[in-house]
């Protein structure tokens, strides 16, 4: 019997040694020396009073997570940084009515691509049909932007489950709580493309209820975004930072959202990124207050 | 897709067919109109299959249930805020107990056998069936709507029906009925309690388990887990892999409590978060284990 991960493997982040030493897989890409940087940029003023989305600092806020990223004078150079003018842009977004990704985080992302020199023509968006949409089929590059939020098979819903869409059956990896997600981005339509991973977490949702997963009491406004280049260290952020909400709100028992071991599957199966808080370079950048992590 | 849509129905027709039939033959006795909600679209009904169409990434949740079918109605208002009438026919009193117990927290609502009402989201169980209406929008104004259409669905929904008869197993003193979950997948087992990231249990379709939260005189519930396996040696196979594959929190308030495990012929009996062992050894010796 393969040792399961418990709680307490979650809590302290050591779920990359217990699974690195029990799965016995062998990587799919080499182990990596440097750290992954992941920067989490908060703004208080990224929803207004009435919970609608600040259009403008948004933009600003991805400008300076980016920028950051990639240590970049400024946000054009930022994204030169991440794509060529030459290249077919996918932005994999979310469509799921209840939290969908937010039309500002999006329109952030396709107006520095388009500073960056690539054309209109070759920018896609799209949600559900990624996988048949021509553009999507020929592109060159992902970006890749959701909201973050719980999910009842999963545990949480990030980076990496948004490329679900990608494969042709979905249910098909819902089997052991989605265990093998991360084989996704290893598809050949989606293998080594994402330049930029955009988990938003203006209004996560830190907790699901009844058959849609869905009560607004359990999502809250934290504006913030999360953003790196690596799929598999953003999603650990979010982790943390859902585990926290919930031990806040619904104590320790409750804290883990069953059963997040697809984001370290992601790395010691399928090697698209690390899992480990050790090997991830947080960088929190504006609004402290309420951080939690 | 192969969901379908419905037609209208004679009532008569309905009424005759109801008490063993499809969930498809509720959409004439149903309510098109509540509290200025109007129905929206046609009515669907999903299946086993179908139900991934409908739920994303929650059809499991449901599926490890006996779930036959889901009667879906939603209605707007002028404002165009949504309600979901979603009715599961569980097959069974104990399977709809079960759909509703996974997911019980708010107040009592008084509709139906059992009921809970929060914000945006009613919940009841009534016969083999189950029952959630929900909003996404303005919880308040959507409340009226959402207790009105509850009460004109219970009516519809058949005879009541009794419980699972494991929970007569469970320990009275200090029982929280209304914290009182039952269920056979480790889904739900790790929607309630995180135990473990594998199925250290070995819970499937044929395993009834009972969730029970008891005062533990501090701010942390003590919890009793009880399986029902198919038999003893399925029990005994659960009972050591339990024993060698759980690890306690060693962290936070949840680390100073007390796991402990028993087995009697084919039932497992787990206490979690205990006080003490002494608390935890008292819960386990007075369970009431049905002769099977």
């Amino acid at each position: 019997m393969k040792h399961a991960l418990t709680r307490r493997d979650f809590l302290r982040g050591t779920t990359l040694a217990v699974l690195g030493t029990t799965i016995g897989l062998p990587r799919l890409a080499p182990a990596q020396t440097a750290k992954s940087r992941v920067v989490l940029i908060r703004h208080p003023e990224a929803l207004d009073e009435n919970s609608q989305f600040n259009e403008k600092i948004i933009q600003q806020m991805l400008d300076e997570a980016v920028m950051k990223l990639v240590d970049a004078p400024d946000p054009i150079a930022a994204f030169r940084r991440l794509v060529k003018p030459e290249d077919v842009v996918g932005i994999k977004s979310n469509v799921w009515s209840y939290l969908p990704t937010p039309p500002e985080a999006e329109k952030a992302i396709k107006r520095r691509l388009l500073d960056a020199g690539v054309k209109e023509e070759a920018i896609g968006l799209d949600y559900h049909t990624v996988r048949t949409n021509p553009l999507f089929v020929k592109s060159t590059a992902l970006i890749n932007v959701r909201p973050l939020r719980t999910h009842y098979l999963a545990g949480m819903s990030g980076c990496i489950k948004n490329y679900i869409m990608f494969d042709v059956s979905q249910p098909a990896h819902h089997p052991d709580s989605c265990a093998d997600l991360g084989s996704l981005f290893l598809l050949p339509q989606v293998k080594g493309k994402t330049r930029l991973n955009v988990l938003c977490v203006l209004t996560p949702q830190y907790y699901g209820r009844g058959p849609h997963n869905f009560n607004r009491r359990y999502v809250w406004n934290y504006k913030g975004l999360i953003v790196g280049r690596d799929p598999v260290a953003v999603d650990t952020i979010g982790l943390h930072l859902l585990m926290a909400k919930r031990r806040k709100e619904l104590g320790p028992a409750q804290e883990v959202p069953p059963v997040p071991k697809h984001i370290q599957i992601a790395d010691t199966k399928y090697g698209i990124g690390t899992s480990d808080p050790a090997k991830i370079e947080l960088i929190k950048l504006g609004w402290a207050e309420g951080i939690l992590i | 897709m192969n969901k379908s849509t419905l037609l209208p129905l004679g009532a008569a027709l309905v009424l005759a067919a109801f008490a063993g039939g499809s969930v498809k033959d509720l959409g004439p006795l149903l309510p098109k109109d509540v509290a200025g909600w109007k129905a929206a679209g046609p009515d669907t009904v999903y299946d086993r299959k179908t139900i991934f169409d409908y739920l994303d990434g929650g059809a499991e949740v449901y599926l490890a249930f006996d779930l036959r079918e889901v009667f879906v109605r939603k209605f707007k208002n002028a404002a165009g805020t949504e309600i979901a009438l979603d009715i599961y026919d569980c097959g069974s009193p104990a399977e709809a107990f079960g759909a509703f117990t996974c997911d019980r927290q708010d107040p009592d609502a008084g509709i139906g056998q059992e009921s809970e009402y929060g914000p945006g989201l009613l919940r009841f169980r009534h016969g083999r069936y189950f029952v959630s209406i929900t909003t996404a929008g303005d919880e308040k104004k959507a409340e009226v709507a959402l207790r009105e259409l509850g009460k004109a669905v219970v009516p519809h929904l058949g005879p009541a029906g009794e419980p699972p008869a494991l929970l007569r197993a469970l320990p009275e003193s200090g029982l929280k009925k209304d914290r009182t979950c039952f269920f056979h997948s480790v889904i739900n087992l790790n929607n309630l309690l995180f135990v473990a990231s594998e199925n250290i249990l070995n819970l499937e379709l044929r395993t009834d388990c009972i969730l029970a939260e008891y005062d533990a005189g501090g701010v942390e519930p003590a919890r009793l887990l009880l399986v029902r396996y198919p038999d003893e040696s399925q029990a005994q196979i659960a009972e050591q892999s339990f024993a060698k594959g759980y690890r306690p929190p060693d962290s936070g308030a949840s680390s100073k409590t007390q796991t402990l495990a028993r087995r009697r012929s084919n039932f497992l009996a787990i206490v979690f978060t205990a006080p003490s062992r002494d608390f935890a050894e008292r819960l386990l010796v007075a369970v009431k284990y049905p002769q099977e």
